[in-house]
């Protein structure tokens, strides 16, 4: 209940933020971006964190919601709840193939088959006709479903009642016969087995539950940006990232992944746009001309990826219950 | 009317070439305490992997409350009322003690709350409450033992099969988790347990199978084993203390 409450407030606090700066197209990009990889991460984390089965495959899931909704909008203009749907089934449908056939195995064997599988649905997509190929999709209009698509906030509220949804929803099973059963397959699989838990269902369970609420968010991507591709929504780089966020965060625990996403994704957004290098030319340490500078303004920009592999290290190393361990009473 | 539990009918398992059980048969009668002994080796882990499902037997059948489960999952095999301890111990780490008795129960409840009491009171029986909220993996390994049996006490058993449950514990231990499983038969189930150390199988088992390379080399009361010459001599001859 405690936790239910503390959902709630900050939802709360969150939902205040856009009234309270006003517009800012920026800053609201950001907060999209923050709430959508904690929401991502969330997902994951019920089967990679609680169950333990670390999928390096979620963009499949992704992608499946966010091709799914695109093409159902550019071809017959279906309305928002019915594309999430469709995308949800799709979904579902590639994770219940992956499961049936990734969950025989075990260990590192789980995490390759994943990947093995998200790369087929990405060189599909790729290849299919009806996926736009290479190309992607655009979606022209700007007013969809009677909404001005050229406001973020409706994706910020969107993300955040995603978001929501599936803290509630992890907070609830981690507290019930379900979160007791997956971490006891986490634990030990056959332990778990011996003790009457049936290892494909409650593995089946997890990752259904995850890939639909990953599904979902793809579908909001697709529509926000308006363009998708298979480097944008279905990129291993996609799936590794919601795993760090995890990770970095702190992996199984409720609040892991957001306090990843609050981290990483401001740290990645000021790498992109040179934060880093415009602050040292302002502070007067390095002219804008030198070479450093240069070298800076070039490079930093693609740094980002590097970073986050850089604090993943370190964070393996030294905290490996993740920033939120750090906090965390020991038994 | 005195029926069988458990019956193992010629069951075999070979790993490629190996043979680690060949052609084995016993019965197991209702609330017997059922000894299964031999050296290392002898194929007594394997055996309970074949009849708890971890791995199918090569040959032979394995029928349990008249149902034939040779092919049904750990799981399954746990629902039905059959349930196994582990040789190598096999704590739920990051779990709490009481969490990892939970998880035992959730196989009779559904229920938090339940599952919290029914947990709370086989703890108790194994005489492990004070330890219930450490994390289950930094229990020394005389505690670890006896967390596996309060594990398994929570699913409500008709039969526990028991591997080495007393593998590596003083004296003292040993006679505590003895003790609990007189008990466990005082209740009503039926226990199956591999042991190494003659002394506690024969204290406490109404009958005995001996297995030696994979066969059954003897089957008889504490009495009959250990006066058996064939067991005295694997015993001597595999060099082992008993
Ligand atoms: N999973 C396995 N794969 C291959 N061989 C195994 C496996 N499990 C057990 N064995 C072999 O089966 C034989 C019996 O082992 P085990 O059942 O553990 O004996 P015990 O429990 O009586 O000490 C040994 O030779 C062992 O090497
Ligand atoms: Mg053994």
């Amino acid at each position: 209940m405690k936790q239910f409450a503390l959902i709630v407030t900050l939802a709360a606090m969150a939902a205040a933020l856009p009234l309270l700066i006003g517009e800012s197209p920026y800053f609201t990009g950001i907060m999209i971006s923050v709430l959508m990889m904690a929401a991502l991460s969330s997902a994951w984390n019920l089967l990679g964190g609680y169950a333990g089965q670390y999928s390096f495959g979620h963009a499949a899931y992704f992608g499946a919601g966010a091709y799914t909704t695109m093409i159902l909008i550019t071809l017959f203009n279906l309305n928002p709840i019915l594309c999430m749907a469709a995308g949800i089934v799709v979904a579902c449908i590639i994770a219940l193939i992956t499961g049936s056939i990734v969950f025989r195995l075990r260990g590192h064997y789980f995490a390759l088959a994943s990947i093995a599988v998200a790369e087929i649905v990405r060189l599909s997509v790729l290849n299919f006709e009806f996926t736009g190929g290479a190309q992607g999709i655009l979606l022209s209009d700007v007013s969809l479903w009677g909404l001005d698509l050229n406001s973020k906030n409706p994706f910020y509220y969107g993300m955040l009642l995603v978001l929501v949804v599936t803290l509630a929803i992890t907070a609830h099973l981690r507290k019930s016969k379900t979160g007791f059963y997956l971490q006891a397959i986490r634990e030990d699989q056959d332990a778990a087995s011996s003790l009457g838990i049936n290892l494909s269902f409650y593995k089946n369970k997890a990752l259904l539950i995850s890939a639909a609420v990953t599904s979902v968010l793809g579908s909001l991507y697709g529509v926000y940006i308006r363009f998708i591709d298979t480097s944008a929504v279905l990129d291993l780089r996609l799936s590794i990232e919601i795993i760090l966020t995890a990770i970095i965060g702190g992996v199984g625990t409720l609040w892991g992944p957001v306090v990843g996403a609050l981290l990483l994704v401001p740290l990645a957004e000021m790498l992109r746009s040179n934060f880093l290098g415009d602050a040292l030319v302002k502070a007067g340490l390095v002219s804008e001309t030198s070479g450093l500078g240069i070298f800076l303004k070039e490079n930093l920009a693609h740094a980002h990826v590097l970073v986050y592999g850089i604090i993943t290290v370190l964070c393996i190393l030294y905290l490996p219950k993740g920033i939120l361990g750090l906090f965390r009473r020991v038994k | 009317m005195i029926q069988h539990l458990l019956h193992i009918s010629h069951v075999s398992k070979h790993f490629g070439g190996n043979v680690a059980v060949s052609d084995v048969s016993f019965s197991v009668d209702e609330k017997q305490i059922f000894g299964l002994i031999g050296p290392n080796g002898a194929g007594k882990t394997t055996l309970f992997n074949c009849i708890t499902g971890f791995f199918p037997a090569t040959y032979g059948d394995v029928i349990f409350d008249n149902k034939k489960i040779n092919s049904l999952r750990p799981d399954e095999v746990c629902h039905l009322g059959m349930v196994r301890t582990w040789q190598r111990v096999k704590p739920l780490g990051s779990l709490t003690v009481l969490e990892n008795v939970m998880v035992g129960a959730f196989s009779i409840t559904n229920s938090i709350r339940e599952a919290e009491a029914i947990a709370q009171e086989n703890l108790q029986s194994v005489g492990l409450t004070e330890y219930a909220n450490k994390s289950a993996g930094s229990l020394p390994i005389g505690l670890k033992k006896k967390l596996e049996l309060a594990r398994v006490l929570a699913t409500h058993p008709k039969m526990l099969l028991l591997d080495e449950i007393c593998g590596g514990l003083n004296h003292t231990e040993t006679g505590s988790i003895l003790d609990i499983i007189r008990s466990v038969r005082q209740k009503g189930a039926t226990i199956v347990f591999i042991e190494h150390d003659m002394k506690a199988v024969t204290s406490i088992c109404d009958r005995i199978v001996v297995l030696n390379s994979g066969e059954k080399l003897a089957e008889g009361t504490p009495e009959e084993i250990t006066n058996n010459p064939d067991v005295i001599a694997a015993y001597l001859g595999g060099g082992h203390n008993a």
